[in-house]
């Protein structure tokens, strides 16, 4: 009697076995089927292309829609920039040195932005804390003319790619408190709102949503908190009338372009004003 | 009376601290968002607000929740102590040291990356670290979880393993697959780019493994819903399970279909191609099976006790059911807010349907019903049936539980109504603030301010759940009982075939529909030259 139990268990089993697997497998057959054959069957006419063609883009084997050939132009594209944020650029800047930057700085760069890139002339941006990516995107841009200074431009055609990055590096590394980006805005006015708010009807972003240290945005946007309110006045009127031009995507020129001289003003006062 | 109730108490007061913390966030964020000005409505701070919500709700709540509440199954159905209570003890542990990792990253501001796994943004190592851990703290469960059930079916050979641990074996077996694609995601591309050894990230191949695992981290959240209609429910409404088989038929199935259906989340993405988000897409539509499975049994569950109780006629079953009892009240909620939620979730899978609704308020909503209404009214449910035995006091006042529940109910439909409709007016989700000066979505900011009331409401709910849990002096004693007593089966099995008392099959299965549904999609990234994104590490300003 068990015995005869037990085979029966058996079989139950394996229908239930059997049946499982079937039902699960012919589902997953009817998906197949439907998704990577018939559709691309189907629809390949609509699209003006065979049925082959179709299959292998819906399994991915080839690439979907191709990108329509652009209208030809004779004009020159002239980007801002020369930097690229590929990944060789990026693996330069990881691995960069600070110790000859350091050298370099001391002996080169002092002068003007002070020791340590702390310097308190109206002159010069201070430079102690810069990100490496903001820093090396400046000395790149003077070194290939995308930027224009007086001094800067010969100093930074001196240098190799690699001493740019171990600048970088030196200047990045510096974080002591009095560094840039160590203070937080505290002023409660309509400054510190455009700083952390932004002017959603003038489609102004907050300043803080690439400005501020590790805002995750464009990898070259410094880091102005503390910065010398001269110095950020003077790059938002050379950005607001067009004089400074190395901004990708013209993000800054569009920015500036929507301040009055006044907000110049007293943003850069404020900026200053925070550490 | 669960011997390990201090051990599964410490679980679920961890949960819900994080869930009353995350729904005041919650309100908050609504605040910001709406035509009303709040208090620091920065977008910095609202980012940091989502990423402390999206992380309690999501990974603390309900991982601890499920723990808990799978140790109290392990020992009150199975009627066995507990194996490995160190390792329980170990877990908890590692469980609590990631939170609090998690916390200060996020209280810091270095983390403000959202609940989900979308790089180029990175946060600091110590955030990932830290639910890493938590995860970790999960597969001790899941072991344990699978040993209990193991020597359950060692003592007991031919004996149908319980449903209710059946289903609690299912979701374990489940969140083991589930948790391998975001693991990958951290180990091999996230933590290599926060580490700084690498420069870049393949985005196209972290959102393919992260969707490995975001569709089913719902079901695991999901499954402790289902494991009360089926084996609390029925009992609370004074009946009995209208069909045992049909639960874990219903579990094995969630099993089965919430993993290879992820790409649903990518229909928009352009690295993947359209035949495999067809094939994931019909996957997923088989998701409803289980659901509608479900509200047939428990359906006819309840039928059967409307009936035993005096109900006639087609409808008058249900008047005559017990909806004083939270347990049976909590039921009809969760499944009238599933039926917006799932009919909801229909038009997201839908490949075609879902660009309209693409990353709009409408995905926030679905989500909320599903998991807000659906899922945590039953965890308030579960712990109101099951408090009494961890504390041993009765609760004074039921009434408070009964107001609780409703709150909840109608503070979630309040909050979410206003989010579908402003969905398909194109309102998009993930934003810190609007501008409601623009002619444009002027007209959305009444809605807003309508979802924000839902949220103050759902918010007081929340208040009322912990402050009902609160031990009183007063609340009389209760005399230890053995166990808990589940819902019986109308016709309880002596035997069940073998597929449904194990899970061998069913994770061969799995593993042939995940090769075909995510086999060359992810291959294709170690193929040819995938493109790679610039990695950024917000650290905070």
């Amino acid at each position: 009697m068990n015995e005869q139990n037990g085979d029966e268990h058996q079989k139950e089993d394996r229908r239930w076995f059997l049946a499982s697997g079937l039902i699960v497998a012919g589902v997953l057959a009817f998906s197949l089927t439907v998704g990577l054959v018939i559709l691309p069957i189907a629809q390949a006419p609509n699209a003006g292309i065979d049925a082959w063609t179709a299959i292998c883009r819906a399994m991915g084997l080839s690439p979907g829609t191709p990108a329509q050939p652009q209208p030809p132009s004779n004009a020159r594209a002239a980007p801002v920039s020369q930097v690229r944020w590929t990944p060789k650029t990026l693996r330069t800047l990881a691995v960069a040195d600070p110790r000859p930057g350091a050298a370099l700085a001391e002996a080169v760069c002092s002068s003007c932005h002070g020791e340590q890139g702390m310097t308190i002339s109206d002159d010069f941006p201070r430079l102690a804390g810069q990100s490496p990516q903001a820093i090396y995107k400046q000395l790149s841009d003077y070194k290939t003319g995308a930027r224009y200074h007086p001094q800067m431009t010969p100093v930074a055609q001196q240098l190799t790619t690699d001493q740019l990055a171990e600048v970088a590096a030196y200047f990045g590394g510096l974080h002591e408190d009095i560094a840039l980006g160590q203070a937080q805005v505290l002023a409660e006015d309509d400054m510190a709102r455009l700083i952390l708010r932004g002017d959603p009807a003038r489609r102004l972003p907050p300043c803080e949503s690439c400005h501020a240290r590790g805002a995750g945005g464009p990898p070259e946007a410094p880091v102005i908190a503390g910065q010398n309110a001269a110095y950020l006045a003077r790059q938002l009127h050379a950005y607001k009338a067009g004089a400074r031009r190395n901004d990708v995507y013209r993000r800054m020129r569009d920015i500036a372009g929507k301040l009055s001289d006044d907000e110049i003003t007293r943003l850069s006062e404020t900026y200053q004003g925070t550490y | 009376m669960p011997t390990n109730r201090r051990l599964i108490i410490s679980h679920f007061a961890v949960a819900f601290a994080a869930f009353l913390a995350a729904c005041a966030l919650g309100v908050w964020q609504m605040w910001v968002r709406s035509p009303l000005s709040g208090p620091q409505d920065i977008p910095e701070r609202y980012y940091q607000s989502v990423t402390a919500h999206g992380v309690s709700m999501a990974f603390v709540l309900t991982t601890f929740f499920i723990m808990g509440f799978g140790y109290y199954v392990a020992e009150t159905a199975l009627k066995r102590p507990l194996p490995g209570r160190n390792w329980a003890r170990a877990a908890f542990g590692i469980g609590v040291a990631g939170v609090l990792m998690a916390v200060v990253s996020i209280a810091s501001g270095k983390a403000s990356v959202l609940y989900t796994f979308y790089p180029p943004l990175t946060a600091t190592v110590w955030f990932y670290v830290g639910l890493v851990l938590v995860v970790a703290a999960s597969w001790i469960w899941c072991v344990l979880m699978l040993v209990a059930m193991g020597s359950f079916k060692k003592a007991n050979p031919g004996v149908p393993v319980p449903l209710a641990m059946y289903g609690t074996v299912a979701n374990a077996v489940m969140w083991l697959w589930t948790t391998v694609g975001v693991s990958a995601e951290i180990v091999f591309q996230i933590i290599p780019a926060v580490m700084g050894w690498t420069q870049t990230i393949d985005v196209g191949l972290s959102r393919t493994l992260f969707s490995w695992t975001l569709h089913a981290i719902v079901y695991f959240w999901l499954i402790p819903a289902y494991i009360a209609f089926y084996t609390m429910a029925p009992r609370a409404a004074g009946g009995r399970l209208y069909s045992e088989t049909m639960g874990r038929l219903t579990f094995v199935l969630f099993l089965l279909y919430s993993l290879p259906v992820g790409m649903h989340h990518l229909f928009m993405d352009p690295e993947h191609s359209t035949g495999f988000k067809f094939v994931q897409m019909s996957l997923t539509a088989l998701v409803s099976v289980p659901t509608l499975l479900t509200v047939f049994t428990i359906s006819a569950s309840m039928e059967l006790a409307g009936r035993l109780r005096g109900g006639k006629g087609l409808f008058g079953w249900i008047r005559a059911l017990p909806w004083e009892r939270p347990m049976v009240l909590a039921t009809g909620l969760a499944f009238f807010m599933l039926w917006f939620g799932g009919g909801g979730g229909l038009i997201n899978m839908s490949y075609g349907m879902n660009a309209m609704i693409h990353n709009t308020s409408w995905v926030t909503a679905h989500f909320h019903l599903i998991f807000g209404g659906t899922v945590v009214i039953m965890y308030f449910a579960i712990i109101y049936e099951i408090w009494p035995s961890l504390t041993h006091r009765q609760f004074r006042s039921v009434p408070l539980q009964r107001l609780q529940l409703w709150l909840w109910a109608i503070g979630m439909m309040v909050m979410t109504i206003p989010w579908h409709v402003l969905g398909l007016q194109g309102q998009w989700r993930r934003v810190a603030s609007f501008d409601y000066s623009d002619p444009r979505i002027a007209a959305w900011g009444p809605w807003v301010v309508v979802s924000l009331v839902g949220g103050i409401v759902l918010l007081v709910s929340a208040v009322l759940f912990v402050w009902n849990l609160i031990p009183r002096r007063y609340s009389p004693a209760l005399e230890p009982k053995p166990g808990y007593a589940f819902a019986l089966a109308a016709h309880p099995p002596h035997r069940v075939p073998g597929v449904l008392n194990g899970f061998v099959l069913w994770n061969i299965l799995v593993a042939v529909l995940m090769a075909a549904a995510y086999g060359f999609p992810i291959l294709q990234f170690f193929l040819g030259d995938s493109p790679q994104a610039v990695i950024h590490p917000v650290t905070g300003g």
